[in-house]
């Protein structure tokens, strides 16, 4: 079954959802798909538990709002639809419960976020090791935080969010472990302050860490988790000293920024440019949001990290540009509707800047991992087996992928790809190739009842017999 | 800056070229080897890597069996492991129709060498218990099995570098020259001189033939394959249909490979390819109707690759006609199984020996006249 539009969008965060709701008041037909229950994205994501609902918070607040537009408006939301294939034209190919289904429209947003990275270190797949951004959707959608002896590590803004929250719960973190130094946090202090109100918001959180007396460690980083089923403790780096301590805990949240979820933008062909800020690479776009794929505009993380409210302003002009260059709109009216989206892009970048550098990957500390340290979970495959590799001859992420089975698993090298990619730069690989997986359908791994749904034998459009 | 001439330039890194290029070597012949890309990175690296009598076309059989039989013994010669399987083979037929066609096909099979033979549907589930019980009948075969089409490139690499082949990979071709005592391979980084050559380019022996002035039009067939994450046991067999549409197996990691030629998109001159949606949804749909057991599995990636198709469907294995020196060796119908056998006959007659079984010159395919390439994949058929 294929359900027609004049313009779809994947992902109901912020961007998504600004997207879809300004071009449905200029009068598009909009479809709004997400895999998740309900609107909001990751950083406003519906409360799933009671306990969550009567936890309310800002995001709480700002996702309540958006859910209800969505609401009130003309948006077709179809939450529980995980999208797994997307050919240009526009046509997604998509399974829920109600099994699989496909949309199709001329025009296309992608604003599929952001996914979560992870400095590998000995032990980071032990039972108890979560990411920071799991800590924050676990806290969202169901009101509590695995763990009692719980350690917080990694690198910018979702660090310091995820502590305060925790300390809010009632479980302050015994440290913070923070990769960069106060003097890191400091020269951010002044791209922070484009944005009085979210400085005011970490700021808050400063206070309530403070309060709970939660030691942190600066310039420090994980080295190592130990136990076998269950965490027992991790031992902790001082980057400068190299000195070595080790914290009793039984949950460890870490997270080294984020990286575009741009498996889909890929698989269009949407050009794309290397940028170690934007957590990667970032998807080339004007500056309507137009991307080099006709008919296909971008917005959010899943194009270049640039976090929730530059996100939600690039969502409302590209749904304003879709609406434009369908003939909805105007360019007079194009250009007034989008100039608060647009001066508020502009004062928000210095602060979007300031966070990206806070959170942006730490490339180089990827030459020190121990051999022996999983990089793909999926498959197993260690520093050494990528080593190894590479010495055989391997010199891209598709042949490494061939060698040892790296991003074969089920997470489809989401997890591993990047870090793969940065341990074999540095074996001496032609500082120019392009060290990515070949992107390929289903972005996610789908279920094979809900693909194929019911059929008869005799409907399996089996293409004519092979030559004898 | 000097240059060394070698006894034999092979173009193209596909389980044809390379294999080539490993058994001229250990001929003793000194042999460079070029691909614009890495190793096997094509059609052979990528295909489902049954080695299977049951989707030979039956003039290929001899081929196939003397292959398979170098599959089970790659240990022996080629020294690295492609992780080959011997199993059992099932070729199913569910309809009426499919039962006639697997009759017809088992027979022609089974006359060329291949112990196929049919068995009820009971025996059949006996055989592989994965299977769904309201087949009606199966074609048996007990020469089958797989690979891990995956390992070639790197068990091929190693085996080419202790045979001292000069390895150049990432160095697309993009001319050859006859000199008269030779050839001049012309790259983007120089030129490579060499006393013959071998053109195993896969889909792209069209445009390599095309720089010796001829015409061999090469259908590209853009085959479409599935797989699902690691589950546990559903079958133990190779498992096919009447029609050849379908190809099943699992490997001992557990996870289930499905294939059988559907059909992507995509251009051999772009080189670009891509899954389509009907394609993956009615591959998957067969496979489920063939081993129940899959319908709870997890798909976790799709993937396509060029196979290239002669208009009679059989190979283009032999000397280039007028250009003395010159070979070409490609389109194999099921070419990963026969690719070592067809390839041990090749250096045979490079050799200037008799070829232990006849090569497939290709004088039968040349068209005459030479307009622009053809590509067919635009409106690319399934096979
Ligand atoms: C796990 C996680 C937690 C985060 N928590 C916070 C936080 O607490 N505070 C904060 O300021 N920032 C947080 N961030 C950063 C945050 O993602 C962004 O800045 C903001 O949410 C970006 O908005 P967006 O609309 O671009 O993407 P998102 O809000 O991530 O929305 C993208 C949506 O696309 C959907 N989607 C993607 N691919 C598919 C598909 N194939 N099929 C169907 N649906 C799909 C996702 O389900 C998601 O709902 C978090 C990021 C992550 C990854
Ligand atoms: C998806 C799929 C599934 C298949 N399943 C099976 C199966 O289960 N069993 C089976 O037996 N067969 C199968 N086949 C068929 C089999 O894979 C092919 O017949 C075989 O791999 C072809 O090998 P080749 O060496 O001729 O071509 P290729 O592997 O395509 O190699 C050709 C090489 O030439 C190189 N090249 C091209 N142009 C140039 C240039 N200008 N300069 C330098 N190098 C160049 C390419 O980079 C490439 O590496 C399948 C094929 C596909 C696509």
């Amino acid at each position: 079954m294929t359900e027609f539009a004049d313009l779809l969008v994947l992902g109901a965060g912020p961007a998504g959802a600004e997207a879809a709701l300004a071009a449905d008041h200029a009068g598009l037909r909009v479809v709004l798909l997400d895999e998740a229950p309900a609107a909001g994205g990751q950083v406003w994501r519906a409360p799933r538990t009671h306990a969550a609902r009567t936890r309310s918070d800002a995001d709480q607040t700002r996702g309540r709002d958006l859910r209800g537009r969505l609401d009130a408006s003309g948006v077709q939301v179809r939450t529980g639809t995980q999208v797994w294939d997307a050919v240009p034209g526009f046509c997604l190919s998509c399974v829920s419960e109600r099994g699989a289904t496909r949309f199709q429209a001329p025009r296309l947003v992608l604003a599929t976020g952001a996914t979560e990275r992870v400095r590998p270190f000995a032990g980071w797949t032990t039972p108890g090791v979560f990411g920071l951004a799991a800590a924050t959707a676990m806290m969202k959608a169901e009101g509590r935080l695995a763990g009692r002896n719980i350690i917080v590590a990694g690198q910018g803004p979702l660090l310091i969010a995820v502590a305060a929250k925790a300390c809010a719960m009632g479980v302050p973190p015994r440290a913070i472990v923070d990769l960069n130094g106060r003097g890191d946090w400091l020269s951010a202090v002044s791209g922070f302050a484009a944005a009085p109100g979210l400085l005011l918001t970490g700021l808050k959180w400063m206070a309530r860490i403070v309060a709970a007396r939660v030691p942190i460690l600066h310039g420090a980083d994980i080295v190592r988790a130990l136990g076998d089923d269950t965490l027992d403790a991790v031992i902790v780096r001082d980057r400068a000293s190299g000195q070595e301590t080790r914290l009793a805990a039984d949950t460890l949240y870490v997270g080294n920024g984020l990286t575009p979820a741009d498996e889909i933008h890929r698989l269009l062909g949407a050009a794309q440019v290397a940028d170690a800020l934007r957590g990667g690479y970032r998807t080339l776009c004007d500056a309507d949001r137009r991307s080099s794929v006709p008919g296909l505009y971008v917005a959010g993380d899943g194009a270049g990290v640039h976090g929730a409210f530059p996100s939600a302003a690039q969502g409302r002009i590209a749904g304003l540009a879709a609406a434009h260059d369908h003939g909805a709109l105007s360019a007079a009216d194009f250009a007034r509707a989008s100039r608060h989206a647009r001066g508020q892009l502009k004062r928000l970048m210095r602060f979007a800047d300031a966070s990206c550098r806070l959170m942006q990957f730490p490339e180089d500390s990827l030459q020190d991992i121990r051999g022996d340290t999983v990089i793909c979970r999926c498959e197993d495959v260690t520093v050494d087996q990528i080593r190894a590799a590479s010495g055989d001859g391997a010199c891209d992420l598709n042949q490494l992928k061939h060698f040892t089975r790296l991003g074969m698993g089920p997470c489809q090298g989401r997890m591993c790809a990047l870090n793969a990619a940065g341990v074999l730069r540095r074996l001496a690989v032609d500082a120019g190739r392009d060290l990515r997986l070949t992107p390929r359908a289903p972005v996610r791994p789908v279920e094979m009842a809900q693909l194929i749904g019911t059929f008869a034998y005799s409907d399996i459009p089996v293409p004519k017999p092979a030559p004898l | 800056m000097t240059f060394i001439t070698h006894d034999l330039a092979v173009i193209g890194g596909g389980i044809h070229g390379a294999s080539v290029a490993l058994f001229a070597a250990r001929a003793g012949m000194d042999v460079v080897l070029l691909d614009k890309g890495a190793l096997a990175r094509e059609a052979s690296g990528t295909n489902a890597g049954t080695l299977t009598m049951q989707m030979t076309r039956a003039a290929l059989i001899p081929y196939a069996l003397k292959a398979h039989d170098m599959w089970v013994r790659a240990p022996e010669w080629l020294g690295h492991d492609v992780g080959v399987v011997a199993c059992d083979g099932l070729s199913l037929a569910f309809t009426e129709a499919e039962e006639q066609l697997l009759a017809e096909r088992a027979a022609a099979r089974r006359t060329a060498g291949a112990p196929i033979r049919l068995v009820s549907s009971a025996e059949a589930t006996r055989i592989e218990p994965g299977l769904n019980p309201s087949l009606r009948m199966a074609s048996h075969c007990t020469i089958d099995g797989y690979a891990n089409a995956y390992l070639t490139g790197v068990a091929y690499r190693r085996a080419l570098l202790e045979a001292e082949v000069a390895l150049r990979e990432y160095t697309p071709v993009e001319g050859l020259d006859p000199t008269g005592t030779g050839f001049s391979v012309r790259t983007r980084t120089g030129v490579v001189a060499a006393r013959q050559v071998v053109l195993t380019g896969g889909v792209w022996i069209e445009p390599m033939l095309a720089w010796l002035g001829i015409h061999l039009p090469i259908r590209t067939l853009v085959n479409q394959l599935s797989v699902t994450e690691r589950t546990t046991p559903v079958m133990r067999t190779v498992v096919g249909i009447a029609s050849g549409l379908l190809s099943l197996k699992q490997f001992p990691h557990g996870t289930v490979v499905i294939g059988g030629g559907w059909q992507g998109t995509g251009s051999r001159d772009t080189g670009h390819h891509t899954t389509t949606h009907e394609s993956t949804v009615g591959n998957a749909r067969l496979a489920v109707h063939a081993i129940p057991a899959l319908r709870a599995t997890r798909l976790v990636r799709s993937w396509t690759g060029f196979e290239a198709e002669t208009a009679d469907a059989l190979p283009a294995v032999g000397p280039v006609p007028g250009v003395p020196g010159a070979w070409v060796s490609g389109s194999v119908h099921s070419g990963y199984t026969s690719a070592p056998y067809i390839a041990h006959c090749l250096v045979q007659a490079i050799l200037g020996q008799v070829p232990d079984m006849p090569l497939f010159p290709i004088d039968r395919l040349l068209v005459q006249d030479m307009p622009a390439a053809t590509d067919f994949t635009k409106n690319g058929t399934e096979h």
